[in-house]
C-alpha cells in the first residue's frame, strides 16, 4: 500500500533540498547567462564582418568588350528575397533583417580607362579591386579580377555581384522587361505543399518540415536532459544517504516504493523546474520567433504538443525508477553512475536512430519502437509531429497503456533494487544477493 | 498490557542464522533492555520490527495487532549506525523526520524548536548539520526521533559518545517518557544503564533468546546464595550461614546454606544479638550475567 503523505513529505524535502543547493542555482541561472555570453562572443566577429560588408564596396571595371556600356558607377539590382520570406519577416516585425540582408549586397562598380589607373586606385585603396572583361569575352567567358593583397574574404561576393551586373547588361537588349526579369529571377515566389499518404494536402517546404522535426527533437533533447540531470541528483542523494547512514531512519518510516516515488517527484520536480526556467528564458529571449512561426502559415503539430506532457511524465517515471533502482546498487558515486548509464544510453536510442525514423516515420522500425517502453514516448511524438493522420488512435492509447504499465512495473522493480541497494553498504551486492533480497 | 510481541521469529542470511525461534513480549510503559554481544541478532530483530527486512517465519505484533506499515508512524527508531543530512539545517532535518512520522510541517517545526530548547540547543536550529559537534549531532538525532512522541521507541546505543552530563540528560528523557506511559527499547552495552534504567531485559546470543525477565528477577536468578551484612561487632554463628567473609571492617559477605531464605538468616542473626545496620541479598551485576551467558555459549 502506497501512502501519499509519505511520498509528499519525501518529495517536499528532496525538492527544497535540491533547489537550495548552490550548484543547482548556479546551473539554473548561470547556464543561460553563460550561453548568452558565449553567443555574444561568437556573434561579435560575425557582427563586425557583416557591418563591414554593409559598407560601400567599390570595385573597378575595365570593359574591353564594351558589352557593359558603363557610364559611371553602376550597382547591380540586389538579389530579391523570396516573397514568402519577405512577407514573413515583415509580419514578424523583422524589417531590420530585410534591410540587413539587402545592405550586405552593397557593391558599386566603377569604370576605369585602363589597368594602370585601376592599379593606382587599388594602391591608394580607393577601390578594393577591379575586373577585366576582355575583348573576346563573349566567345570565351573569361573574366580576370585583381584585388588588393590584403586578406580579403569578400572577393567571391564581389564576383557574384559582378556576375549579376553582367547578366543584367547582357539580357537588357535581348528581351522585353518581363522576360528579362524572369531570366534573371525565374522563380520569384514559391509555395510548397506536401501530400500525405492519406492524401491530405498540407503546407510543405523547409519551414514546415523544420517545425515538424524540431518539435519531437526538442522533446527528445529536453527529455534526455531532464532524465540525465534528475538521475544525477537522485544518485547523488542516495549515495549521500548511504554515506550519512540516514537510510535506516528513512526505511523505518516509509517503504522503498514510497521513498523512490518521493525522490522521483521531488528531484524530478527540481529537474523540470530547471528545464522550465531555461525554456522560459529562451522564450523571452526569442519572442520574435513566435510571430514568425504564426505568420509562416506552417501547420504546427498541436497534437504532439498535447501528448508531450503526459508522455514526458510517464517516460520520466519509467526511466527515473530504473535509473535510481540500478544506481542505488553501486557502492560509491562513480559505480552508481556507471550502473545508471545503461538507461541513459537506451533513452538516447531514438535520437541515435533519428535519420532512419524521419525517413520512414510509419515504417516497421517506427511501429515496433512505438510499443517498446524505452522508445515509446519519443516515437509517438515523432510520428504525431511528422504525419499525425497516419498515427491511429489505438496506437496512441496502446502506447499510454504500455507506458503506464511499464512505469508501474519499473517503479516496483526500481523499489526492490532500491531496497537492496540501500541496505547493502560497502561492496556492491552480488546478483544472487540482489535476487534473494529483492524477494523480501 | 503488552505493546510488542515477537512470536517465534526466525531469520537466516544464507548459511548464517541471525534469529532462531525468538519469542518474547515487551510490556507497555517500560524501559526494556535489549542486550547481546555484537552480531547476536539484535539489529536483525529491530530491523524486522521496523519492517526494513522481513522474517523468514514468525510474527511481530504491536499494539495488540499484527504489525502493519501504518503502525510505523507510532514507532520511533534511532539506529546504531546513524547520521544526518550534513548540508541541511538542523530545523529542516528535524522537520523532515517529523513529517515522515505523519506530523504536518507547522507542527513538526513547533515540536522541533521545543525539543531543541529541552536539549539546551536552541541556538543550533539554523545551523548546518556539519557545523555541529559530535555530541550536539547525537542529541539532535535523539530529538528527531522523539519529537513525534512515539508510543514505542527503539534506541540503539543512544548515549555512545556523550559526556556524563549529556548521558544523564538522555537518561532523564527516557525516565520522563516512562512516566508518560511511553515504551522504550534500549539496546546498549552499558550494563550500569541497564541496572539503573531498565525494568525488563532480553539477552540474545547467536540468534537465540538466552535471558528474559524483570531486571531484579534476572539478577536474583543469576546470583549466588549470598547476602551483604554491615554490623556492629562480631557476627554470631547461625546454622543458615555456610561461611562468612569479612571484606572490610564490619562488612560481611555471607554464603547461605543450601535452601536457606535470606529472611530466615536475618531473623536468626538478630535473635542471637547481632546489631545489623545493613542487610541485602547480593544481586549479580548485569555485566557478570552478560559475561556468564555469552561466555557459556562460546564454550
Amino acid at each position: 500500500m502506497i501512502r501519499w503523505t509519505k511520498i509528499k513529505a519525501i518529495a517536499t524535502f528532496e525538492f527544497l533540498a535540491a533547489v537550495k543547493r548552490p550548484g543547482y542555482l548556479i546551473t539554473t541561472f548561470g547556464m543561460p547567462l553563460f550561453m548568452a555570453i558565449y553567443a555574444g562572443v561568437v556573434a561579435l566577429p560575425a557582427y563586425y564582418a557583416q557591418k563591414k560588408d554593409a559598407e560601400l564596396s567599390v570595385w573597378g571595371v575595365i570593359d574591353e568588350s564594351s558589352l557593359l556600356a558603363l557610364k559611371g558607377d553602376a550597382e547591380p539590382s540586389a538579389d530579391r528575397l523570396p516573397e514568402t520570406l519577405r512577407k514573413t519577416l515583415d509580419a514578424a516585425g523583422q524589417r531590420g533583417a530585410i534591410a540587413r540582408a539587402i545592405a550586405s549586397e552593397h557593391f558599386v562598380f566603377r569604370p576605369f580607362e585602363d589597368e594602370a589607373a585601376a592599379r593606382a586606385a587599388i594602391a591608394a585603396r580607393s577601390v578594393k579591386g577591379y575586373f577585366v572583361v576582355p575583348r573576346e569575352y563573349l566567345a570565351t567567358g573569361q573574366v580576370n579580377n585583381f584585388q588588393a593583397d590584403d586578406i580579403n574574404l569578400s572577393s567571391s561576393d564581389a564576383r557574384r555581384a559582378f556576375e549579376r551586373l553582367l547578366r543584367e547588361r547582357l539580357v537588357a537588349g535581348l528581351a522585353d522587361g518581363r522576360v528579362a526579369a524572369r531570366i534573371l529571377n525565374p522563380i520569384q515566389a514559391n509555395r510548397s505543399f506536401d501530400v500525405t499518404k492519406t492524401g491530405e494536402v498540407r503546407e510543405g517546404g523547409r519551414a514546415a518540415s523544420a517545425v515538424r522535426i524540431v518539435v519531437p527533437l526538442a522533446f527528445m533533447v529536453l527529455f534526455l536532459m531532464s532524465v540525465l540531470m534528475t538521475s544525477g541528483y537522485l544518485i547523488q542523494g542516495t549515495a549521500t544517504e548511504k554515506e550519512n547512514k540516514v537510510v535506516e531512519v528513512l526505511l523505518a518510516s516509509a517503504n522503498p516504493d514510497e521513498i523512490l516515488g518521493g525522490k522521483l517527484l521531488g528531484l524530478g520536480g527540481a529537474g523540470l523546474l530547471q528545464v522550465g526556467v531555461w525554456l522560459s528564458i529562451l522564450t523571452v529571449a526569442g519572442l520574435g520567433i513566435v510571430p514568425l512561426i504564426l505568420s509562416s502559415r506552417v501547420e504546427f503539430p498541436w497534437i504532439s504538443l498535447v501528448l508531450a506532457v503526459p508522455l514526458f511524465l510517464l517516460g520520466f517515471l519509467f526511466f527515473g525508477s530504473l535509473m535510481l533502482g540500478t544506481g542505488s546498487l553501486g557502492s560509491n558515486m562513480r559505480e552508481s553512475q556507471q550502473l545508471a548509464m545503461m538507461w541513459s544510453l537506451t533513452a538516447a536510442l531514438p535520437m541515435m536512430m533519428m535519420g532512419l525514423l524521419i525517413r520512414d516515420p510509419h515504417g516497421v522500425a517506427s511501429r515496433v519502437m512505438t510499443w517498446i517502453p524505452i522508445t515509446a514516448a519519443p516515437l509517438v511524438m515523432l510520428r504525431a509531429s511528422l504525419d499525425p493522420g497516419y498515427l491511429a488512435w489505438w496506437e496512441i492509447l496502446g502506447t499510454f497503456v504500455v507506458l503506464a504499465a511499464s512505469s508501474w512495473i519499473a517503479l516496483r522493480i526500481g523499489g526492490r533494487l532500491f531496497r537492496v541497494g540501500l541496505l547493502s553498504s560497502g561492496s556492491r551486492p552480488s546478483f544472487r544477493e540482489i535476487i534473494r533480497q529483492a524477494r523480501l | 498490557m503488552i505493546i510488542l510481541s515477537f512470536d517465534h521469529l526466525s531469520k537466516r542470511y544464507g548459511q548464517t542464522t541471525a534469529l532462531d525461534d525468538v519469542s518474547f513480549d515487551v510490556p507497555n510503559g517500560e524501559i526494556f533492555g535489549l542486550l547481546g554481544p555484537n552480531g547476536a541478532g539484535k539489529s536483525t530483530l529491530i530491523r524486522i520490527l521496523m519492517d526494513i527486512i522481513r522474517a523468514d517465519s514468525g510474527e511481530v505484533r504491536v499494539f495488540g495487532e499484527s504489525r502493519r506499515r501504518d503502525h510505523l508512524d507510532r514507532l520511533g527508531y534511532l539506529p546504531e549506525e546513524r547520521g544526518l543530512y550534513t548540508k541541511q539545517t538542523v530545523i529542516d532535518v528535524m522537520m523532515y523526520f517529523g513529517s515522515l512520522k505523519g506530523l504536518d510541517r507547522a507542527d513538526a517545526r513547533r515540536r522541533a524548536l521545543e525539543w531543541l530548547e529541552k536539549l539546551e540547543l536552541p541556538q543550533v536550529a539554523t545551523w548546518k548539520i556539519d557545523r555541529l559537534s559530535k555530541g550536539m549531532g547525537q542529541k539532535v538525532q535523539i530529538a528527531s526521533v522523539l519529537l513525534s512522541d512515539p508510543e514505542l521507541c527503539v534506541l540503539d546505543e543512544p548515549t555512545t559518545g556523550l559526556d556524563p552530563v549529556n548521558v544523564r540528560l538522555v537518561q532523564d528523557l527516557l525516565i520522563e517518557r516512562r512516566s508518560h506511559g511511553r515504551t522504550t527499547i534500549l539496546s546498549t552495552h552499558h550494563m550500569n544503564q541497564v541496572e539503573t534504567l531498565c525494568d525488563r531485559v532480553a539477552l540474545i546470543n547467536k540468534g537465540r533468546l538466552m535471558v528474559y525477565g524483570e531486571v531484579d528477577e534476572v539478577r536474583r536468578r543469576y546470583s549466588l546464595p549470598e547476602v551483604f551484612v554491615r554490623a556492629h561487632g562480631p557476627l554470631p554463628p547461625v546454622p543458615q550461614v555456610a561461611s562468612a567473609t569479612e571484606s572490610e571492617a564490619g562488612t560481611w559477605r555471607l554464603r547461605l546454606a543450601d535452601g536457606a531464605p535470606p529472611a530466615d538468616v536475618l531473623t536468626a542473626l538478630v535473635s542471637r544479638g547481632a546489631v545489623i545496620d545493613r542487610f541485602e541479598p547480593a544481586l549479580a551485576p548485569m555485566e557478570d550475567i552478560f559475561l556468564r551467558v555469552v561466555g557459556e555459549a562460546h564454550v
